[in-house]
């Protein structure tokens, strides 16, 4: 048997890839091997630190102890049984959740668009409840919800390729930065406005306050929902457990994945009181959701974040990370919150390739868009980490400007 | 002949030997009974002194033990006091600020409840389940046009509410205040959630 440790190498690995695999992604030539805290290592042993995290969901750092020992102990006991049956963790996992936001019911599901899945069908219903016939959706036009076709229906840019078409009818977009265009959009048919309160996949974009609100007037005013997208923004990323905690809005339901499991694939849906009877038996339904091993690796996850020391020490951290960014020569702007961290870079620098030259000198961050790069450190990092991955961003813009 | 000489007086003085023998062990006897009743008394007295002892002391204990507990008592209930008012005052504070965002009252704004069945069985239905549904006759509620400013008041209320039960400082909650909402004088709104910034 191959040891994990070493692998296959990256040329072996990437045939394999050429030859099996669907050709959905542009990977980057990197053929990681181990992980540790915030760096990882590939097949022929380079460090490299990791500023993305895998889009932001190892944010205790990679194999975090904790989690490894509550996945270890678990796989041990029980590792699946289905939802026909009750098992301790998830109900714990469930309880904590709630607790810890809007106080009403927990839909587990195995992957962020498999929340928004259930979210969507949260307000579809609630809508029909209102007497609505055809509900419709609002989101923002540059959000990004999934990819399965509920939630690729409601993130505009992917939808409209029509090769994958039709969507789902019953979904609408209005601009980011537009209260009157969120007020006017909202009426007597909307079931829900979904919204990222951070747009994550668009390049970083924190939704201003007064759209937050109109939002939440205007869902008030019709009897809609309104869901946050939590998936990147949760689970600590933002210097809160919530990303909503710092917006002038309380959601009705919320969405998490991604950092949730630690990087074991969970998902989950959660609502306020007032949705919290929507769904009845027969409506939802998955055969892996909640299993023990994901919902135990959350909790672990959930030991480590939950923490006011910890969600302190990210929103500290994340205003030194801007704060030296922006000193950089060829950073235009920095946008986000916390731990979560968008680089406006000038005019005529190539995001691409400074993401790449990153990737070489040992920096991995991700590139949401032409001019910006997004990044998505562990939480745990300390400032050494950060003094680094700016030094490093440094040097490479010196190599672009102008470029 | 008894060597003491006349018989009958050897047999008086035995006879009376024997009566005065007889008289002083009654004597000891009476005088034992009469000590042991003493030691037995003066045993009693002394169980009944400390038994009195005893209890005097479990009864002081008694009484220091009732008189913690009471002041532990009544310190929880001051500290549960003070947690409903704290709880009742946040809750006035979230209703104020979603009846102001609703322009209506706070407790209008909720759609009618959907009806749900419990679940009877939890094999997963093979046949989809008909929605229980209770239609309700929508009305089109106005929308604030005018963006608010007694909504941005609420909203900002809010922000600071939910950013206080977070974890955030008085500074970050400020900063987020003003550039947020372009709030300059933040004390007001700070003060009413965390309490006056001490001095």
């Amino acid at each position: 048997m191959t040891d994990v440790a070493d692998g296959i190498g990256l040329e072996q690995t990437r045939a394999l890839e050429e030859r099996y695999l669907m050709r959905t992604y542009k990977r980057a030539p990197v053929d990681f091997v181990r992980g540790e805290g915030a760096l990882l290592w590939d097949a022929d042993g380079k460090q490299y630190l990791d500023f993305l995290t895998g889009i932001s969901v190892c944010s205790v750092g990679h194999c975090h102890p904790d989690v490894v020992k509550a996945v270890r102990e678990q796989a041990k006991h029980l590792i699946h049984v289905s939802n026909l049956f009750y098992t301790e963790p998830m109900a714990r996992l469930a309880e904590r959740l709630s607790e810890s936001s809007l106080g009403g019911r927990v839909f587990f599901a195995n992957s962020g668009t498999e929340a928004n899945e259930c979210a969507i069908k949260i307000a579809r219903k609630h809508a029909h409840a209102r007497g609505v016939a055809a509900p419709e959706i609002v989101s923002f036009e540059s959000d990004f919800h999934g990819r399965s076709y509920g939630a690729l229906s409601a993130t505009p840019g992917l939808a409209a390729n029509e090769a994958l078409g039709p969507m789902l009818p019953g979904f609408r977009s209005v601009p980011r930065d537009d209260p009157a265009a969120m007020r006017a959009a909202v009426g007597a048919s909307t079931a829900a406005v979904l919204v990222e309160p951070i747009q994550g996949e668009a390049g970083v974009f924190p939704i201003a306050d007064e759209v937050l609100l109109a939002a939440r007037q205007a869902c008030d005013a019709a009897g809609a929902l309104l869901i946050f997208d939590e998936i990147q923004t949760g689970i600590g990323r933002t210097g809160s457990l919530w990303a909503y905690e710092q917006t002038p809005v309380r959601p009705d339901v919320i969405t998490s994945a991604k950092a949730l499991g630690g990087g074991f694939p969970i998902g989950a849906c959660i609502t306020s009181p007032l949705a919290a009877e929507v769904l009845e038996p027969g409506d939802h339904g998955s055969t892996f959701a909640g299993g023990p091993v994901a919902t135990a690796a959350a909790l672990a996850v959930l030991d480590v974040i939950d923490d006011p020391a910890l969600l302190r020490h990210v929103r500290e951290l994340g205003a030194y990370l801007r704060e030296s960014l922006q000193a950089l020569e060829g950073v235009r702007q920095t946008r986000g919150r916390g731990l979560m961290v968008g680089v406006g870079l000038e005019e005529g620098v190539d995001a691409a390739a400074v993401g790449a030259d990153l990737l070489g000198r040992g920096l991995v961050v991700n590139v949401p868009r032409l001019d910006t790069l997004r990044l998505l450190p562990p939480l745990v990092i300390d400032s050494d980490h950060v003094d680094r991955a700016v030094e490093l961003i440094g040097e490479s813009l010196l190599g672009f400007r102008g470029s | 002949m008894s060597p003491a000489g006349n018989p009958r007086d050897f047999n008086r003085q035995q006879r009376a030997l024997r009566a005065t023998t007889a008289e002083r062990l009654e004597a000891i006897v009476e005088a034992a009974e009469r000590a042991a009743e003493g030691v037995i008394d003066d045993a009693e007295a002394q169980a009944r002194r400390y038994l009195a002892q005893a209890q005097a002391e479990a009864d002081r204990l008694t009484q220091d033990r009732t008189a913690e507990l009471s002041d532990l008592i009544d310190t929880l209930l001051g500290q549960a006091l003070s947690l409903r008012r704290e709880a009742e005052s946040l809750q006035a504070t979230l209703e104020e600020a979603r009846a102001r965002i609703d322009g209506q009252p706070a407790s209008a704004d909720e759609p009618a409840p959907v009806e749900v069945e419990e679940p009877e069985e939890l094999d997963e239905p093979e046949v989809p389940v008909t929605p229980r549904l209770r239609a309700v006759v929508f009305e089109e509620a106005p929308l604030a046009e005018e963006g608010g400013r007694r909504s941005d008041a609420a909203g900002a209320r809010l922000l600071a509410t939910q950013m206080a039960i977070s974890g955030s400082s008085r500074e970050e909650i400020a900063h987020r205040l003003r550039n947020g909402f372009e709030i300059e004088d933040t004390d007001a709104i700070l003060d009413a959630i965390l309490g006056p910034e001490e001095s």
